[in-house]
């Protein structure tokens, strides 16, 4: 897999021995981390606007038991805030308690691994949780980008738009809009012009995602 | 209560019925007694009267006689019509029931006369010749017996209105078989009354001389007292006359006590009456007690039927006296079965009888049993023996005196049941607080020890991955690569270090408890288990023997855990004797030196059971932790145990116990402060 550029890994864990070497260790895998040494100090970096989190790939790797506040208790922050699809949370334990496991999972944890992690295993899933982390980031700035192009539009050119896509002939359309078909063809290839297609079948695909 | 309802009624019909009779009859024999004693007085009074007036009759006659012959008498020596007036006269004097004497001659023609001085001259209103009839028919009367003749009674008036009736008597005088002339002398009847019968007849008594047909001629006596009249007459045969002489007594008529022994018999029958007043009261008395008697023990019954508590009284030989019906329900035997019985009673169980024999020769020596009660085993009629708690007291009759044993009886299965559930359900939470202190333990410790592993791990790996890379890098960046490697190392053996510094703290921990460690006489160890111990042993019929070494010394431990070994070693040995086919179970406790170490630094604790022993294959793995044969076992309290001893110094050990089951051994130091003074006890 390649590295993801820009990636951040980070690691809340109240002992720091463990933050050091996990930081290490994933440096050896080319990978770049950012430590906390406690649930309170990353939430604050989740609170400063345009930072880190949500903004650019990255996973998190979590310490379930911590004095304060405790892992698990972010973790329900995170999902509050609706972090933790663009930011993954892998849970590191010392001891696996199998209820607590299936929980997070099923609420939305990316993975739940069991100290000591003995290999490479754990940095396989970082780096797949990085991936999935990018991707959503992708996805969300496509639709962004779409929603923008949406917004350039004219009335007119939308209500075309709507009609081209339920795949009406153009002598249709100006019918129904009570406007020539010459007219009609102007608006189409304004609106494929403005969407960056070049089909009707493109600009079908494209607002499917939406 | 059917019958009490009908019979009360007839009873004291009846019972009213006797009683009105009884006194009826009381009162008509009273009545007959007071009418009879009546009778009697009354035939009393009559007889006196009737004697008194025979006596007052033969008193005139005797006076009448001896006046006679004082009439004789003033004859005697030929005396003048002069000298004899004198004589007379002084004879008047001294009879006051003459009126008059006179002398005539043979033709009654007068001589001489003298007139009694207490009276006014009697014959001077009518004259002297009035009476001549009557002196002739007297005279004639006195010729003819020749001796003193009295004539009828004559009323002679006088001059102050009222009258006197006298008598004539007429007393020939005879010279030579002639007669020569008369003495006549006047009686006054009413003199003769006064004069001439005693005072004490006319004290109390009328006395009157009548006629035949009841006229009265002369009243002399008392005056009427009292309404109530007896009357007795008597003829007064004169020759020439008859009197009647009557006497009239009087008794006061509503008199209610006529004389003594009516008041006699009527106190006596008010005595009687009251008497048996006082019988119907004392009989409503003893009727109300006797009620209130039957409402008690009926009320006594009552209450004992309904009763859960058995109840049972004995005499003093041990004799069943009394059950009532939950007795009997518990015991399953009929009270008719039960009554009567002595000892062994059928509900002892017979290998339990010689035991009961002795308390019971303990009690009727007149030692009284614990107030609260001893607990003892019954056995049913069907054979099933349940536990009883009994509660005994002297039975005391009215006169304080004991005439046996009263004991209630509460069966206490049930409670039993219930403190067994409630004790293995306190045992069942205490191991599963126990089972959490060892989770909670163990979470912490991996927690612990994991954090350095993690390190540790994550460091290896990255060291993996870098060396990985230096078969591939350029030569300029192999020693920046081993330094980093070094570096990773170095980590790695100082994350090593920590853990092991964990590992020691929890060692340093355990061996802290050694501080707590006393030294104590080992039998305080059994002692502080025997009450958990004999529970469990009862339920699973185990009889718990202990043997002790005399003058053992003090043991020095940790007086929980080591209980907590023998508590568990006792349990074990008990669950494995808990075998149906096994009939008789034993467990002992014995507590001696151990023999193979010098002096006496040592002792050995042995718990022994008799069960089928334990298999060699599980005897391999019987201290590994976390095995067990036991289906709800954790599998620790074996490798605890030794772990425990092993604290203490000591080795535990297992051997088959002869002919079977097995013995599982453990020792401890002796010693410690008090071990000396331990030996001297």
């Amino acid at each position: 897999m390649q590295p993801i550029l820009n990636a951040t890994v980070y690691i809340v864990d109240d002992d720091a021995s463990v933050r050091e070497a996990l930081a290490w260790m994933l440096r050896t895998r080319r990978l770049l981390s950012e430590a906390f040494d406690s649930a309170e100090a990353f939430e604050r970096l989740c609170e400063t606007p345009g930072s880190g989190p949500g903004m650019q790939p990255a996973c998190l790797l979590l310490d379930v038991r911590m004095p304060g506040m405790s892992g698990l208790a972010l973790f329900d922050r995170l999902i509050s805030r609706g972090l933790i699809e663009a930011l993954p949370v892998i849970f590191l334990t010392g001891h696996a308690d199998v209820p607590t496991a299936v929980d997070t999972v099923k609420r939305g944890a990316f993975d739940f691994c069991e100290k000591p992690f003995s290999d490479n295993a754990l940095v396989d899933r970082v780096e797949q949780a990085l991936a999935q982390s990018a991707r959503v980031l992708a996805t969300r700035s496509e639709k962004a980008r779409l929603q923008t192009r949406l917004t350039e539009l004219t009335e007119r050119e939308r209500d075309v738009m709507r009609l081209v896509v339920e795949g009406l002939p153009n002598k249709l359309i100006a019918d129904q809009l009570d406007i020539s078909v010459r007219t009609v063809e102007v608006h189409r290839a304004r609106v494929f012009d403005k969407m960056e297609v070049k089909s009707a079948v493109e600009l079908a695909n494209l607002l499917r995602n939406i | 209560m059917r019958v009490p309802l009908w019979l009360p009624f007839t009873t004291s019909d009846r019972r009213w019925s006797l009683w009105a009779l009884l006194v009826m009859l009381v009162a008509a024999l009273l009545v007959t007694l007071v009418w009879l004693a009546g009778r009697h007085e009354i035939s009393q009074v009559q007889g006196a009267l009737e004697r008194d007036t025979t006596d007052a009759v033969s008193d005139i006659r005797s006076a009448l006689t001896r006046n006679v012959q004082g009439l004789q008498a003033l004859h005697a020596g030929s005396p003048t019509p002069g000298s004899w007036a004198v004589e007379a006269a002084a004879q008047l004097h001294e009879h006051r029931e003459w009126v008059r004497l006179e002398w005539r001659d043979a033709n009654l023609a007068l001589l001489a006369q003298a007139d009694t001085p207490f009276l006014a001259p009697v014959f001077d209103r009518l004259g002297r010749d009035t009476a001549k009839p009557d002196l002739v028919l007297a005279c004639a009367a006195a010729r003819k017996f020749n001796g003193p003749a009295y004539s009828s009674s004559y009323f002679v008036p006088q001059s102050d209105g009222l009258g006197m009736e006298v008598m004539e008597l007429c007393l020939p005088l005879a010279s030579a078989g002639r007669v020569t002339g008369y003495v006549l002398a006047t009686y006054s009847l009413q003199g003769m009354l006064v004069e001439l019968i005693g005072k004490r007849y006319t004290r109390s008594q009328e006395v009157s001389f009548t006629e035949a047909d009841g006229t009265r001629l002369a009243l002399h006596g008392a005056v009427r007292r009292g309404s109530r009249v007896f009357t007795a007459q008597q003829l007064l045969d004169l020759p020439g006359n008859t009197l009647v002489l009557r006497m009239d007594g009087w008794r006061g008529a509503p008199d209610l006590f006529p004389n003594v022994l009516t008041a006699l018999v009527t106190a006596m029958s008010i005595a009687l009456v009251s008497v048996v007043v006082m019988l119907v009261k004392d009989m409503r008395r003893r009727l109300k007690a006797e009620h209130d008697l039957a409402d008690a023990l009926a009320f006594r019954k009552a209450m004992e039927d309904s009763l859960v508590t058995g109840l049972r009284a004995r005499d003093l030989e041990g004799r069943i006296t009394y059950v009532n019906p939950a007795f009997c329900d518990m015991v399953g035997f009929s009270a008719e079965e039960l009554l009567g019985h002595g000892t062994p009673a059928p509900y002892w169980p017979p290998d339990l009888a010689d035991e009961y024999q002795q308390r019971q020769a303990i009690r009727l020596a007149g030692t009284a049993p614990p107030r609260e009660g001893f607990e003892s085993v019954f056995m049913r009629k069907n054979g099933t023996r349940f536990p009883v708690l009994i509660i005994e007291a002297p039975l005391i009759n009215v006169l304080g005196r004991q005439t046996g044993w009263m004991s209630a009886f509460l069966d206490i299965s049930e409670q039993r049941r219930v403190e067994e559930l409630s004790r293995a359900s306190q045992e069942r939470l205490q191991a599963t607080a126990r089972l959490a202190t060892v989770g909670e333990m163990a979470s912490l410790l991996s927690h612990e020890l994991n954090q350095p592993l993690a390190a540790i791990a994550s460091y290896a790996t990255g060291s993996l991955n870098l060396l990985q890379e230096v078969a591939s890098a350029p030569p300029q960046a192999v020693p920046e690569t081993l330094s980093d490697l070094g570096m990773a190392l170095r980590r790695i053996a100082e994350q090593a270090d920590r853990a092991g510094k964990v590992i020691k703290s929890v060692h340093d921990f355990v061996r802290r408890r050694e501080q707590v460690r006393e030294a104590l006489p080992p039998h305080r160890l059994l002692d502080a288990i025997m009450p958990l111990v004999s529970l469990q042993a009862r339920k699973l019929q185990v009889r718990v023997v202990t043997h002790l070494d005399q003058a053992l010394p003090n043991v020095l431990c940790d007086r929980t855990m080591v209980e907590q070994v023998l508590l568990n070693l006792a349990r074990n040995a008990m669950q494995a004797m808990d075998q149906p086919e096994l009939r008789e179970r034993v467990l002992l406790f014995r507590i001696r030196r151990a023999a193979s170490t010098e002096g006496n630094r040592w002792l050995e604790f042995a718990v022994a059971d008799i069960g089928p022993g334990i298999p060699d294959d599980v005897a391999r793995q019987l201290f590994t932790p976390f095995y067990t044969t036991k289906s709800e076992g954790m599998g620790l309290g074996l490798s605890l145990c030794r772990t425990v001893v092993e604290q203490h110094g000591g080795y535990m050990d297992f051997t088959p116990n002869q002919p079977q089951g097995t013995v599982f051994r453990f020792t401890l130091p002796a010693g410690g402060p008090g071990a000396a003074r331990a030996s001297l006890e």
